[in-house]
């Protein structure tokens, strides 16, 4: 759970365990001097990722150009049973890319290249580090994209977004990442190559690759990836509703879903994210005075498109919207999305921290949940902002502070487990593409029973029987069963 | 029955010392792979949807609810769940995600593994296990989902399962058109069909024996279902109609398919990447070449091509087993598996996998093809 941010000493040097300076040595021989960072100013910039609350440093780290770098540096560390954390752009949003002082940093970031598009396929085969947006800019020229696109997209990696199961807001009609990904070599924390999935047609038997996206890097490190890529649509139809009462928003979503049209993306901001957007140089032409925004986009083939469009304005209107505005064009297009997708940054103008929050409820229970996450704002006294993938009922309410003042810190972190309380008593879950990370931990026993986790814990020990792959991280250590039944045993202070 | 039933039964076979085959109704999707067991624990009486909410677009059943279930559960809200495997209605939820079994319509929407948001399992130590939930996105946790989808049981008996379910479309249009299947011909035809402005739910070729099946003529045909608002359709229909002479098929026709083979058919999935389809299916024919009885669909999106044969005909199945392409056998005669069929559960994470949930090899023990303890 969240807790301030801790001061991190800025001592010149740290003494390594007699481990660790054999692990950094042998990885400064795999990848050379410079790509080795032990340092602890140098290590600042490894200490965090896009979470503020949790600050965490490594004990080194490393950075393999090659696949053969990255294959050697996996093994030194198994040698030397010293645990690592893999790490992509580093923009996650659940502490999940955090090292403690015993672990190694693997970053992957330079391991970017796409290795391969093969557009009569409709894939591509690329490093971990490959950019997402970079893939989607290298598929354009085929006509075809890479579909997944969570807000970070300019920055993240695709090793990162697999390891997060990513979202983004064509995921509504496109699928998560988890549905994109077809293979992968995965170098398992032991040292072993294997390949999950297959690029030859189906794979038979368990389903090692649906159990490895989405593992936090708790189950190894992905050496390439093998995803898919999507045909661009033909025609895009982007509509702004506006709405003087957020329910009646939540109302139009239910309806749209309802009347069969799959849009491509349905997103809904509410007013203190309107006016944050609006003050801000990411202004979108929003008005100023709604409730909520819906931005619904509809694609896909050019026939039957305009029938479609028609029938989510008719629908956005008879749910109380004051007006609904389509795009006339490409730039009002891009202008609409602009203000959605920098909505995080407009809002950190607002104060200096923002806890970006996310969670998936019942999409019919959309209504109820926001009435409750206002009632808790006000009762906290906190800001509370609400930028979300409506279509699939994945919030993020988002709360905006100043970490310096801790009696309004501690406000927040009440209002946090509030709202998470509340959607899972909405019938929800805690995490819909953020992942548990090291800040949603505490929250797993509250929507899975103690034998789910320890089940967790079972498949973690197939891939990781030592636990040195992102070790504390998914599933709280007290879960698992060797610990519950002899938590004296040295076994048992194993990390999960 | 309830799933306490499940685990109590999983418990004393572990205590008996005696393997379980675990069946839904035990009407269909039976895995012709022997499995070495005493008991049977039939699933057939722990059925019922749990919990179903229309606007949420997803619901939660028994394990051995029947997928004809469902469809009169959803039919009424014009919903459905977006899975056909081959066979009949009367088969189970929990068989169809126990065997990932997927049909023409996973072209559009996935197979199992994309369909399926949560399941209560229970593991081989007698564990209730209740993973994934009841919403549509989620990534809280490790994907015990994913796992459990597709096992065969053999790591857990799959006792409720959760789905998300889609709207019917307005208009639901399937047309067939006859193809010329000679390998330059019909691999330029899928290369076509894959750049036109289309966007089928399903598009599958039939063999000639299938085709005549479902009343599309005598020859390999195209089935291609269209769906959408009716202009959408209007449209795509007239595309369809620049590759060949096109004929309006009953959308029955779709369940006439997944009928069509005799429950003791010898069943492959021959595939390969897609571009590859046509090769593909030139190989599985000539494989198959003069038995009587043979059939063959693919869904060529997906480069896929299932393949059918009489159980008296081992020799093709050889044969079949030999081409270029991921051979996976759904059903053999049981001296057959063994020759043909390596296990796909062989390799060292796998076995692992099965070692931690189910320690006493009491859950379909042999489904698999993995080596069994006498």
């Amino acid at each position: 759970m969240a807790m301030a941010a801790l001061p991190i000493s800025e001592a010149a040097s740290v003494a390594l365990s007699p481990a660790l300076e054999r692990a950094a040595s042998r990885l400064a021989s795999i990848v050379g001097p410079r790509a080795i960072l032990s340092r602890p100013s140098e290590l600042v910039t490894y200490s965090a990722d896009g979470l503020p609350f949790y600050r965490k440093r490594p004990a080194l780290a490393v950075f393999p150009e090659t696949r053969e770098q990255l294959i050697a540096v996996v093994r030194a560390l198994a040698e030397e049973r010293v645990p690592f954390v893999p790490r992509g752009a580093g923009t996650g949003l659940s502490g999940g890319a955090l090292a403690e002082n015993d672990a190694v940093v693997i970053g992957l970031n330079r391991l970017r290249r796409i290795i391969s598009i093969d557009p009569e396929n409709r894939r591509a085969v690329v490093e971990p580090g490959a950019v997402n947006a970079g893939l989607t800019r290298a598929a354009s020229e085929y006509g075809l994209h890479y579909a997944p696109d969570p807000s970070s997209q300019t920055a993240c990696t695709i090793g990162g977004n697999v390891a997060e199961n990513a979202g983004g807001p064509h995921c509504l009609k496109y699928g998560v990442t988890l549905n994109h990904v077809i293979a992968l070599t995965v170098i398992l924390p032991d040292g072993e190559l294997v390949s999950l999935g297959s690029t030859e047609g189906e794979r038979d038997g368990y389903d090692l690759l649906g159990a490895f996206v989405g593992s936090e890097g708790c189950f190894g490190v992905a050496v390439d990836v093998t995803v898919r890529l999507v045909k661009n649509p033909e025609s895009v139809r982007t509509l702004l509703a506006d709405y003087t009462a957020i329910v009646d928003a939540a109302r139009a979503v239910s309806a749209i879903i309802a009347s069969g049209v799959v849009p491509a993306a349905m997103e809904m901001m509410d007013g203190p994210t309107i006016r944050a957007v609006e003050a801000s140089i990411y202004a979108a032409g929003y008005p100023v005075d709604a409730d909520a925004v819906l931005l619904v986009e509809l694609d896909g083939l050019a026939a039957g498109l305009e029938e479609d469009v028609a029938l989510v304005e008719r629908l956005c209107r008879e749910a109380g919207a004051r007006s609904v505005r389509v795009a006339r064009d490409e730039a009002e297009r891009a202008r609409l999305w602009q203000g959605r997708k920098k909505a995080f940054g407009a809002m950190g103008r607002i104060s200096p921290d923002l806890v970006v929050q996310d969670a998936v409820v019942p999409r019919t229970r959309l209504p109820d949940v926001l009435a409750e996450i206002h009632r808790i704002a006000q009762e906290t006294g906190v800001l509370v902002c609400n930028v979300f993938h409506a279509g699939d009922g994945n919030l993020h309410p988002n709360i905006a502070y100043d970490a310096r003042n801790p009696e309004a810190t501690a406000r927040v972190h009440h209002a946090m487990r509030a709202i998470m309380n509340a959607c899972i008593a909405a019938g929800g879950t805690i995490t819909g593409e953020h992942g548990v990370g090291l800040d949603k931990l505490d929250y797993m026993p509250l929507v899975f029973t103690d034998d789910t986790l320890d089940a967790m814990c079972r498949l973690r020990d197939v891939f990781d029987p030592e636990r040195r792959a992102n070790p504390g991280k998914v599933v709280p250590v007290r879960s698992c069963r060797e610990w519950r039944m002899a938590p004296n045993t040295r076994r048992g202070e194993l990390p999960a | 029955m309830t799933s306490s039933d499940v685990r109590d039964a999983v418990r004393d076979a572990t205590a008996a010392r005696a393997p379980l085959r675990i069946a839904g109704r035990g009407t269909w999707l039976h895995a012709g792979r022997p499995v070495n067991a005493t008991r049977t624990l039939s699933l057939s009486d722990l059925g019922g949807v749990v919990h179903y909410e229309p606007g949420d677009f997803t619901l939660t059943a028994r394990a051995g609810t029947t997928l004809g279930e469902l469809t009169s559960a959803t039919l009424p809200h014009r919903q459905f769940l977006a899975l056909d495997p081959f066979g009949d209605p009367s088969g189970t939820l929990g068989a169809t995600v126990a065997t990932a079994a997927s049909g023409p319509l996973a072209y559009a929407f996935g197979g199992p593994r994309d369909n399926v948001i949560g399941l209560e399992v229970v593991t081989g130590d007698g564990a209730i296990v209740r993973c994934g939930g009841r919403v549509v996105k989620n990534v809280a946790g490790f994907d015990l989902t994913r796992l459990f989808t597709g096992a065969w049981g053999t790591l857990g008996v799959i006792t409720e399962v959760s789905v998300r379910l889609r709207a019917l479309p307005a208009v639901d249009e399937t047309y067939a058109m006859a193809v010329d299947d000679r390998p330059d011909q019909l691999s330029a035809l899928i290369a076509a069909l894959r750049v036109a402005s289309i966007a089928p739910l399903a598009m599958d070729l039939a063999s000639p024996l299938l085709a005549s099946r479902v009343g599309a003529g005598s020859t390999t045909t195209l089935l291609v279902r269209l769906a959408g608002n009716a202009a959408s359709v209007r449209a795509q229909r007239r595309v369809l109609d620049t590759f060949g002479d096109v004929h309006d098929m009953p959308v029955d026709v779709w369940n006439i398919v997944r009928t069509a083979e005799p429950a003791s058919a010898i069943v492959a999935r021959l595939s390969a990447r897609p571009s590859r389809m046509a090769s593909v299916w030139t190989d599985a024919r000539e494989a198959m070449a003069g038995v009587p009885g043979a059939m063959m669909i693919a869904s060529v999106g997906r480069g896929i091509a299932r393949c059918v044969l009489p159980e008296t005909t081992p020799d093709a199945a050889r044969r079949l087993a030999r081409c270029d392409a991921t051979v996976i056998f759904e059903q053999l005669p049981a001296a057959l598996w063994k020759e043909i069929a390596p296990s796909p559960v062989s390799d060292r994470l796998s076995r692992d996998i099965r070692e931690r949930f189910d320690p006493a090899h009491v859950l379909n023990p042999g489904v698999l093809g993995e080596a069994v303890a006498p």
